[in-house]
């Protein structure tokens, strides 16, 4: 059937029901995303530390609280030999520190080294059982936020574009683009902690 | 034909005109953040390939704290906040038959927004006053 939008014989009844689907999903998937990054004590970093270009230059990197630091530690001391009041554990090299020799300046010189972001995350994509509910969750709210995104976008891109071959044109791309970040995003997400 | 001859009325006009009344506008701003939001997304896709790579993941996460991205941050929590809560307006009107209450709907999720934005934007805006402050 012919459309005001061309000539298309589908109708995309289940892309407008999806996005309503999508969209709801993706309420409950960034409230989960939004605590992790930024209010579990244990994980938060993004909006509690400034860090200049100049201190970053210097190595230095962004602050995790001290139950952070906790479970950066027993995460590795799961690897390493049991510590014991005897024979403490050996902390490490810092990570792109090959020499390992001093920890590196991960903070203003006077204050103990912190874990890095890495590290941090690993807790979720490294951990042995976690991580396959995290990668999960991951993979799930990328499909899910690249759908809704490029599905509005172009719903934008219909009506605005009115030439048919621009329209086609820039439909194709789009979603070729959404496709890309799908392969590249959920690659890094499976990899990472591997 | 009506439909024609309305479609060359409406490209000869340079900019697309709209009447701002609530609906409108609520649809508006839906758009815009939802533009903003898209190309978020695959800025934040493309960049986060670096969690392969411990050395490049450090360097990515340290340039998010920059003073900045605190500004980016609260920017873009208000954009998904509004984003979300119209977008759940809309559910809410086109699943549940709620469009009698659209007007009230909005300035009630416009209430529920304002408290979501002062608390989830306070660790943002305290850090960047920090910083500010030595």
């Amino acid at each position: 059937m012919a459309s005001k939008y061309g000539r298309t014989a589908r109708s995309s009844a289940f892309q407008w029901f999806a996005h309503r689907i999508t969209g709801t999903f993706l309420i409950f998937l960034l409230i989960t995303h939004f605590w992790v990054q930024h209010y579990d004590r244990t994980t938060a970093s993004i909006s509690h530390s400034v860090v200049t270009a100049d201190e970053a230059e210097a190595g230095v990197l962004p602050r995790y609280s001290e139950e952070a630091a906790e479970a950066v530690r027993a995460f590795e001391a799961r690897d390493a030999a049991p510590a014991t009041p005897d024979a403490p554990r050996v902390v490490p090299a810092q990570i792109g520190d090959p020499e390992g020799d001093a920890p590196g300046p991960t903070h203003p010189p006077g204050e103990v080294a912190g874990p890095t972001p890495y590290e941090v995350l690993m807790l979720r994509l490294g951990d042995p059982v976690y991580a396959v509910l995290w990668k999960g969750f991951n993979l799930l709210f990328l499909a899910f936020a690249l759908h809704h995104g490029f599905y509005g976008l172009n719903n934008v891109l219909t009506d605005y574009i009115r030439n048919d071959m621009a329209r086609v044109g820039a439909t194709a791309l789009s979603w070729t683009l959404a496709l890309v970040l799908f392969v590249v995003g959920a690659y890094s997400v499976i990899v990472a902690g591997l | 034909m009506a439909v024609a001859a309305d479609r060359t009325s409406v490209a000869s006009r340079p900019v697309q005109r709209y009447k701002l009344r609530v609906g409108m506008f609520a649809w508006i701003l839906h758009r815009l953040t939802g533009l903003a939001l898209v190309g978020y997304l695959v800025l934040h896709v493309w960049g986060l390939k670096a969690i392969t790579n411990p050395e490049a993941y450090n360097a990515l996460i340290t340039s998010y704290h920059a003073p900045i991205f605190k500004v980016g941050e609260f920017l873009l929590l208000g954009a998904v906040i509004y984003h979300a809560l119209n977008g759940l307006r809309i559910v809410l009107i086109d699943f549940v038959g709620w469009s009698p209450n659209q007007k009230r709907l909005f300035w009630t999720l416009g209430a529920v927004a304002a408290v979501l934005f002062a608390v989830g934007g306070y660790p943002s805006i305290a850090a960047l006053v920090d910083h500010l402050n030595g």
